[in-house]
């Protein structure tokens, strides 16, 4: 099959491809390996990924309900897809300067395809989430649920990387997933972080689509596990 | 004698993007601190400790009879430049949009520093690789050696974030 255009709309071949890609991942990674459908996998992956997250994005944003469920639907899939951006040219560049064949369409393609499977398990998770709020589950307890469920499917992700990149078994490989996994942990922690806010407590009043530019994750993580345990740094939560 | 299991570098891009790489890093720091000095100190750290020590690696390889022929060194030392500069362009955009979206200064020290450090040691592994060193003790002089470049490196780096960030 020749490549197409990257800008040309979906096909119908879209479908298959998210099809094989929860069903059959070997074929799928050596789809892309074979590196003649790289704009259609691209161009499926890329809206797989918008289309997910906005629904997890709306999921989160129901805990709140109103105008925060359309501003975690936008921001969530600008997240995912500003982190593989950010990050996929670090899987190519590390491999390539340890004797990989420098492939940087064909990478840029795996990680969109890993993304795109996680995200498709997150969207398969939205029901817990919508339990959650019906049965009015704590704050914070929702949100190591949510932290719980993108772990679950960052590991899926990454499962899938690691399994292209061994089979291709080229010098480096495994240094290159690692280096990966810490400028994506890093790039897109701090850009979750500077979107923020996704869950917002019911009683919230205000809502802003940003938060300005405060204090780091690392921070916010520690205080997150404290309060969940009871232990509260403030007087009373913010509102 | 390179590995064999490598595939070689395109070494003109390989060679641009060492060369814009620490500049890059540098102007990351620039812009954080407002101070322009960073922008010409940090390639010429890099590029300084790397012509000033890699003499030696050549001669105490050479005198523990291990040595590769001068011209495979010098292809050795190209590809590990150019292997530097492809990591550093995989680098600087997650360096600088984590440097642009903190608050705190030593956060673009941490990520420049990061990111530096990462290059540097996978440039030193692909030139290991190119080398095929053989024997315990030219394992030991490489990495004498690796130790002395990256501390240099490091020293200076170090006080050049001291000096522009206080």
């Amino acid at each position: 099959m020749i490549a197409v255009d990257a800008m040309s709309p979906p096909t119908v071949e879209s479908p298959r491809l998210v099809d094989q890609l929860l069903r059959d991942r070997p074929a799928m990674i050596a789809r892309i390996q074979r590196g003649t459908e790289l704009a259609a996998i691209m161009r499926t992956m890329c809206l797989t990924i918008a289309i997910a997250m906005a629904i997890v994005g709306a999921a989160l944003g129901s805990y709140r309900g109103g105008i925060q469920v359309a501003f975690a639907a936008i921001k969530l899939p600008l997240v995912l897809l500003g982190t593989a951006a950010l990050s996929a040219p670090a899987l190519s560049a590390i491999g390539t300067a340890l004797g990989r064949r420098s492939r940087v369409a064909v990478d840029l393609a795996l990680v969109m395809s890993a993304l795109a499977f996680g995200s498709l398990l997150l969207a398969a998770c939205t029901p817990l989430v919508m339990l959650g709020r019906a049965m009015e589950m704590p704050y914070h307890r929702m949100i190591l649920l949510v932290v719980f469920m993108f772990a679950a499917a960052g590991v899926a992700s990454l499962r899938m990387i690691v399994r292209a990149l061994a089979a291709e078994a080229a010098p480096g490989w495994r240094t290159s997933v690692v280096g990966l996994c810490t400028v994506f942990a890093l790039v897109g922690g701090q850009l979750a972080w500077s979107l923020r806010p996704y869950l917002v407590r019911p009683r919230a009043q205000d809502i802003v689509f940003v938060h300005d530019i405060e204090g780091s994750l690392l921070d916010s993580i520690e205080t997150v596990i404290d309060s969940a345990q009871g232990n509260y740094s403030r007087s009373e939560a913010p509102l | 004698m390179s590995a064999v299991s490598s595939v070689p570098l395109p070494r003109p891009a390989s060679l641009a993007m060492a060369a814009l790489g620490p500049v890059a890093i540098g102007a990351i720091l620039a812009a954080r601190v407002s101070h322009l000095s960073p922008l010409v100190t940090t390639p010429a750290i890099v590029f300084g400790v790397f012509a000033t020590t890699s003499p030696a690696l050549y001669i105490a390889t050479a005198t523990t009879g291990q040595a590769p022929a001068l011209g495979a060194m010098m292809r050795a030392f190209g590809a590990a430049i150019g292997a530097f500069g492809i990591v550093l362009a995989g680098l600087v955009l997650p360096a600088a949009f984590l440097s642009l979206t903190s608050t705190a200064a030593t956060t673009t020290f941490a990520v420049t520093s990061l990111a530096l450090v990462a290059a540097a040691v996978l440039a030193l592994w692909r030139l290991s690789a190119e080398l095929a060193l053989k024997g315990a003790t030219t394992w030991w002089v490489y990495l004498v050696w690796s130790v002395a470049t990256l501390g240099i490196a490091g020293r200076l780096w170090w006080d050049l974030a001291a000096e522009v960030i206080s």
